[in-house]
């Protein structure tokens, strides 16, 4: 598979303040990559250079295997956005709105706007003012405007924003199925991670402008097997035979409770191989970490949870 | 180019302003000839002669039409950059120089053509209207009707240009009250130089002063679409 989307040691400064720092980004061709971080961490600023609003200080970009320059224009014909706060103008319709969105384009044909309309849920509005609509309404409305020329490359900054549940769940469905059918890459931002595990083939984490993690979704979920809590007469000599015996990894937590880590064993065969040799299970509780503790820790350092949203 | 000219055309709604061109064309004339009729037959009337009452019309026409110039700067270009939309404009697969030209085109053409029409419908007016009314003294023939046409057009173009010289200030804080006040100055400023001039003062001597604040404005129109490419929009 082919990147289509690549970033080399990109840095971007705003007088002395450094917004991102050596970021590498690599997406795949085809794939949706969750791109999740802290308010404030430099996701949209990364948006913005990739569409060549904001100009890097220093480092390349390359979409479609072209560097990017900061006079580049033509490749943008193929990538549809919403960056931040929908925009529109006020005073035209919706159906206005996206009629010259395509023009600018170079898409005359605007047949398909209103079925385009129809995908995103707002039906029988196209002749109202976009000054009329709500938050959730324009959320919908650039996301309609981001897909009406269809694009190879989506970025979506926040795309959820302002939604209801149901429109949250719409548009999670909207992006598999444009994916799917449409094989576009999208690069969706979030910093509410469930919203996008579910969707994303590929996380990048980004935290105060850096670029911490990068990793598929299948290698993460492999990497983060469940954790059996047990919580025994004797934590210590629980230890040491699950380790003798089954080669699991077990950590104390106190006297009586271990956590037993990268094991394939079924929790039955644990408890009669301690029972067995004289340790006696009260308890045993399979857990996963999820997804927002796992980058919670990873954003943090691990030192303490703190809500990141 | 065309197209991109037509698209700003609908984005903004232009046509809304043929109706304050209208509305400006009648005040301005209602008010010069208010004043020429109720001063005609005083010794010391306000309006002599033909040549007076066009630099009444041209001055009040330029005032206003730099100010409604302002307002459409104010709309097509920096109301772009305050609600952000040219974020989006940005994204377009089009040269950012292509898009800014296309803006600034679309008002200077606008400017232009308000001041020259606004003139010529008010001298037209006076043409048929003279003989009836008798605005001022003598007559106006066709033929110096058609003598104004040269300076009608080359004081719609550099008034048109002077009108782009706000740009410069409301691009500085994105600010459309900034554009327009600056427009409101400047259409002032300028025009107390032309009428200061009056009958004695020969027109080259006063011509040089629009000139170098028309060439003003060109070079600010000119600067503000040279570095559009190495601009960070945030």
């Amino acid at each position: 598979m082919t990147y289509i989307i690549q970033t080399h040691q990109l840095t971007k400064r705003f007088s002395k303040d450094l917004i991102t720092d050596h970021v590498s980004m690599n997406i795949k061709e085809g794939e949706i990559y969750g791109f999740l971080g802290p308010n404030g961490a430099g996701k949209t600023t990364i948006m913005k250079m990739l569409l060549n609003l904001v100009k890097p200080s220093s480092g390349d970009i390359f979409i479609q295997g072209e560097p990017i320059n900061p006079s580049s224009y033509r490749y943008l014909k193929e990538i549809g956005s919403l960056i931040e706060y929908p925009i529109f103008y006020e005073d035209l319709t919706a159906f206005e709105n996206l009629q010259i969105h395509c023009t600018y384009i170079g898409q005359e044909d605007d047949s398909h706007i209103v079925s385009v309309l129809d995908i995103v849920g707002l039906r029988n509005i196209e002749r109202k003012k976009v000054k009329e609509f709500s938050l959730g309404m324009r959320q919908r409305l650039a996301i309609a405007r981001a897909i009406v020329t269809k694009p190879k490359i989506l970025i979506l900054d926040e795309p959820i924003n302002g939604l209801d549940p149901i429109g949250i769940k719409e548009v999670r469905e909207l992006l598999v199925l444009l994916k799917r059918q449409y094989h576009m890459t999208i690069l969706v931002s979030s910093h509410i991670i469930s919203e996008i595990e579910s969707i994303a083939d590929t996380i990048g984490v980004i935290d105060n402008g850096k670029l911490i993690e990068e990793i598929s979704m299948s290698s993460l979920r492999q990497r983060h097997q469940p954790t059996i809590k047990m919580v025994v007469s004797n934590a210590l000599e629980a230890k040491r035979l699950l380790e003798k015996f089954v080669g699991t990894h077990a950590k104390i937590i106190n006297e009586t409770t271990v956590h037993v880590t990268k094991t394939n064993e079924k929790t039955a065969a644990l408890t009669k191989r301690l029972v067995l040799q004289g340790v006696d299970v009260d308890e045993v509780v399979t857990f996963h970490e999820t997804l927002e503790e796992y980058f919670v820790n990873r954003i943090t350092g691990g030192k303490e949870h703190v809500a990141i949203s | 180019m065309w197209q991109l000219v037509k698209l700003e055309w609908r984005k903004h709604k232009m046509s809304r302003y043929f109706l304050s061109f209208l509305l400006c064309v009648a005040g301005i004339y209602g008010f010069v000839v208010f004043a020429a009729i109720s001063s005609k037959h005083d010794i010391n009337s306000v309006i002599p002669s033909y040549k007076d009452f066009f630099v009444l019309v041209t001055l009040l026409t330029n005032i206003t039409f730099i100010i409604l110039g302002g307002v459409i700067l104010s709309r097509v270009v920096i109301s772009e950059f305050r609600s952000k939309t040219i974020n989006v404009l940005f994204t377009y697969p089009i040269r950012r120089k292509k898009l800014m030209l296309s803006k600034l085109l679309l008002v200077f053409t606008m400017t232009t053509g308000a001041i020259f029409l606004g003139t010529w419908i008010m001298q037209g007016l006076t043409y048929f209207l003279q003989p009836a009314i008798g605005l001022f003294e003598g007559t106006f023939s066709k033929q110096e009707l058609f003598a104004t046409l040269p300076k009608t057009i080359t004081n719609a173009i550099m008034m048109a240009a002077i009108a782009l010289i706000p740009l410069f200030f409301g691009m500085r804080k994105k600010s459309t009250s900034a554009t327009i006040t600056s427009a409101v100055l400047f259409g002032f400023l300028i025009n107390s130089t032309i009428s200061n001039g009056g009958a004695t003062t020969s027109l080259s001597d006063v011509i040089v002063i629009p000139m170098i604040f028309s060439l003003i404005g060109a070079a600010i129109a000119y600067l503000s679409i040279r570095n559009i490419d190495r601009k960070d929009v945030v």
